[in-house]
């Protein structure tokens, strides 16, 4: 369970249990697994809560016993986390939430990543995977409930040793506490026999108000080991008789392997073998410049398949044809066609975004070593059960004979999703007589071959009444998606934020067309968030403009209806128009603003401008959230920054393009990622909130770019339908004083 | 045969004359903090110090570097004590983490030469790519590793 190499910890405990035992183990076993431990290794059975609808449906698996918290006779505390650590903050922020009821001592802390097991399943939407920002929220509950449980059993042993009642202890500092008497003992001298009590099946537990964990903002566990090198990444993982490998596939998408022809390789001593994949090949050598070197000595022909000749022109003017085809209807209040023909003041646009590359620092890669027992995987990765079930395939064996090490992730923003990097591995490491092998891409390799954010496209047709008052709103939807992922039954996944307003609009028509046009697409951070708000958020301001209204005031006249959303999202516009002095921009400065409901926050940004010959100055960028219970106001911050910062980067250069069926970019010279020179003044706030826990990982990414089209239009009356800024022949200054 | 002086030991490698700094440093000698981010010396995730001066690993053949001492973030301190590396725990700046060994290597170079950078010597001398997009951080840092430097702080930083 503890993989020693790699834990974020600050002092070690020996309360270990092995992967493969702890994957399988059943509350039986665990009464045992307790006792060997000497200590509390708590599994817990509860009842399962009833969240909203699982993303598969209502197939959520059954929440079997699981363990997630373990105290050794040492006070040593060992958390396991079913969120990866990629930056985002869950080695810290889930380890708050058991904490805060523990009452454990912040300092015994050690934490460690879930092996691939259904335990690990988020109860929010049945998948263990670190995405979505879902971790919270999607653990916030559960994981009060085993701290609170283990407290319970802790104080019920320390009573019981000292013939007390366990009403009048507590805990706090790692220390069970008797408050008549004053007496104390530790967690670890009382954990062995906590361990044989039963386990509370509802455990009560603190209001917000009692919080003193959450809410503060400890110093990230993972910090320490990123300033000296010592963090383990999939990159640095290192094993006895490892080989190196180089991976090439077809350029063009859905492009296939005909042959390759390694005669020329055969000369460099390092050289062991090439390793064909369905795309492409593997190639294989003693160390990974050598593997790189043979790499380009492999001669390799593809069959470039049907998407030879797609191009970037071709793209849109398919997502455009996609306005005049039938798409599922998403919502449809009132009658919006009657209410477009009657209206005062009828304003069309369409707007249209590029594929983008996540491009996480760290290239995608992935160790493997195959025997006759079975596999192991070594990776960052957001869904070690999807790392699992890929290798499982390669080797046609049962996932339960894999067995996969989560390491940290050099970045994931969606990317380490997929787990295309874990087959390439196995299949390499299958030829290899028992010798791990670690493949590891080039940075060409990962921007070519990655899973893009969707280009997509909107049209939109909105009516104003003689007072300026939208009383209707038409959108098509176009772009390619997982369809109804995360709502069956509901409106199509990605018209979130098109047809999910807050706004009200009496006549209001959204249909989605999914349009798969073959090009490879996944999750990029924000995923739905990172385009569609752009697009609704611009023509929303145009809107404003066509009323002759004040956008802000726009916005929040829709907003005045009793809902919590509409409640939450004018709270969220008015700090940010409070905060940025709203009414009173610089002299030469505009403002422009963006707001919407996201992964159950709300978010809004701020951009502060001024554009004079073609070069837009950003001077100032304020952001608001309401993301529920803040529970690491520190973090919150710096994903906000962070998001917006990744944001930031698309709408000002992001844009991959297709030429010949093939992606053209392949670095950071083509595409370009920002620097400190372009960073911005940024301030971040936080509504204060009682309510439950919003995602915080993914809502900074989306408003920046409307924000600053908005921005953009307010001073320079160029109004921004695409990205990114490159596109119009603007480029991006930053002032920070 | 090519002897290399790293963090101060000296190390004989047997490697091809054209393998760059980067690979030597992390697949013969398991210093894996230098990071592999781009290939092409654009992102400063392999950034290393070569006599002092900050170079990008992977672009330097290791023939280059013959007796040249070499400084990796595992060399910069023994115990995270550099002042770089306390501002930056203070400051809570890494998030993934995987430029910032890079980073942080820039930053010790940049308040060598700069013991009380002004913004504008920041952006212009740390290019490292970060794409969680900690630059407002790492800005806050080298500035209060600055004063560190300056004021001789021995106690540990600790975040608020």
């Amino acid at each position: 369970m503890v993989d020693p190499q790699h834990t974020s910890h600050r002092t070690t405990t020996n309360a270990r249990l092995d992967d493969s035992r702890m994957s399988q183990i059943t509350r039986r076993e665990f009464v045992c697994a307790a006792a060997t431990l000497s200590g509390l290794a708590l599994s817990l059975e509860l009842p399962a809560q009833e969240g909203p609808r699982g993303a598969a449906g209502a197939a959520r698996p059954p929440r079997t016993p699981s363990a997630f918290l373990q105290i050794g006779e040492d006070d040593g505390i060992t958390i396991i986390t079913p969120a990866v650590e990629m930056g985002q903050g869950g080695h810290t922020s889930l380890p708050m939430i058991i904490m805060e009821e523990l009452g454990g001592s912040w300092d015994r802390l050690r934490v460690s990543d879930a092996p691939a097991a259904a335990i690990y399943n988020n109860p929010l939407f049945g998948q263990q995977a670190t995405v979505g920002s879902f971790s919270v929220r999607g653990w916030y509950l559960e994981l009060r409930r085993i701290g609170a449980a283990a407290r319970i059993m802790l104080l019920q042993a320390a009573a019981h040793s000292w013939k007390v009642s366990p009403v009048d202890c507590k805990t706090g500092g790692s220390e069970v506490i008797h408050g008549p008497s004053g007496r104390r003992c530790s967690f670890g001298s009382v954990a062995r026999l906590a361990a044989n009590l039963p386990i509370p099946q509802d455990p009560p537990l603190k209001t917000v108000a009692q919080y003193t964990v959450i809410g503060t903002s400890p110093s990230r566990v993972d910090i320490p080991d990123k300033v000296d090198g010592s963090a383990r990444y999939g990159m640095d993982v290192t094993l006895p008789d490892m080989l190196y490998a180089a991976v090439k596939t077809c350029p063009t998408f859905g492009g296939k392997l005909k042959s390759f022809d390694d005669s020329a390789c055969k000369s460099i001593p390092a050289y062991r073998a090439t390793v064909p994949l369905q795309d492409g090949v593997v190639v294989v050598a003693q160390s990974y410049w050598q593997a790189r070197k043979a790499l380009e000595r492999v001669k390799v022909e593809y069959e470039l398949g049907p998407l030879a000749e797609l191009d970037s022109e071709k793209v849109s003017q398919q997502l455009r044809a996609g306005f005049d085809e039938p798409g599922i209807m998403a919502r449809n209040d009132g009658d919006v066609q009657s209410a477009l023909a009657g209206a005062a003041k009828r304003v069309e646009s369409v707007y249209e975004v590029p594929y983008l590359a996540h491009a996480c620092m760290e290239p995608m890669n992935c160790t493997a070593r195959v025997t006759e027992e079975g596999c192991e995987v070594w990776c960052g990765t957001q869904n070690p059960q999807a790392a699992q079930n890929a290798a499982a395939k390669v080797l046609d064996i049962s996932p339960s004979r894999v067995k996969v090490h989560v390491q940290y992730l050099g970045g994931g923003f969606g990317r380490r999703g997929e787990a295309d990097f874990v087959t390439q591995a196995v299949t390499a490491a299958r030829t290899t007589n028992g010798r791990p092998v670690k493949v590891i891409w080039s940075r060409e390799e990962d921007i070519q071959h990655d899973f893009y954010r969707p280009a997509a496209a909107i049209r939109f047709r909105g009516g104003l009444d003689g007072a300026g008052k939208l009383i209707a709103l038409e959108a098509k939807v176009v772009t390619a998606s997982a369809p109804a992922f995360g709502r069956p039954g509901g409106p199509p996944f990605f018209v979130e934020a098109v047809a999910d307003l807050n706004y009200l609009i009496p006549n209001y028509h959204v249909t989605g067309l999914n349009k798969n046009l073959g090009v490879r697409f996944g999750f990029w951070r924000s995923v739905n968030h990172s385009h569609n708000p752009f697009m609704m958020e611009g023509f929303i301001d145009e809107l404003a403009r066509a009323a002759g209204k004040d956008p802000y005031q726009f916005r929040r006249s829709m907003l005045q209806h009793d809902t919590e959303g509409a409640r939450r999202q004018r709270a969220v516009l008015d700090l940010m128009a409070e905060k940025a002095d709203w009414q009173h921009p610089a002299a030469g400065h505009s403002f422009g603003i963006a707001a919407f409901p996201a992964f159950g926050s709300y978010i809004g940004t701020i951009s502060e401008v001024s554009v004079k010959d073609q070069v837009v100055t950003l001077h100032r960028v304020v952001q608001a959230i309401d993301c529920g219970v803040a529970v690491h106001p520190d973090n919150i911050k710096a994903q906000c920054e962070g998001g917006m910062m990744f944001g930031l980067t698309a709408a000002t250069r992001g844009e991959i393009t297709l030429k010949n069926g093939a992606v053209v970019q392949g670095n950071f010279n083509d595409y370009p990622a920002l620097t400190m020179l372009d960073m911005p003044k940024v301030e971040t706030y936080i509504v204060p909130s009682t309510a439950a826990p919003g995602g915080v990982g993914e809502p900074g990414t989306g408003p920046i770019a409307p924000s600053l089209g908005n921005a953009i239009y307010a001073a320079s009356g160029q109004r921004l339908r695409s990205l990114p800024l490159s596109r119009h022949q603007l480029s991006l200054k930053v002032m920070r004083t | 045969m090519l002897t290399l002086k790293v963090n101060g030991t000296d190390h004989s490698v047997d490697m091809e004359a054209d393998t760059p700094l980067l690979w030597v440093l992390r697949d013969e000698l398991a210093l894996t903090g230098t990071k592999f981010g781009c290939g092409l010396g654009m992102c400063g995730a392999c950034t290393v110090l070569l006599d002092g001066r900050l170079v990008r690993s992977c672009i330097v053949p290791v023939s280059a570097v013959n007796g040249q001492a070499i400084t990796t973030i595992e060399g910069l301190s023994k115990d995270k004590s550099h002042p770089v590396q306390r501002a930056w725990i203070a400051e809570s700046v890494p998030q993934c983490g995987y430029c910032q060994s890079g980073m942080i290597l820039a930053a010790a170079a940049l308040l060598k030469d700069k013991p009380n950078p002004t913004d504008h010597d920041i952006d212009m001398g740390v290019t490292n790519i970060c794409r969680c997009g900690t630059y407002g951080r790492v800005r806050k840092a080298i500035h209060r590793a600055a004063q560190i430097q300056q004021n001789g702080e021995t106690a540990p930083a600790t975040t608020v």
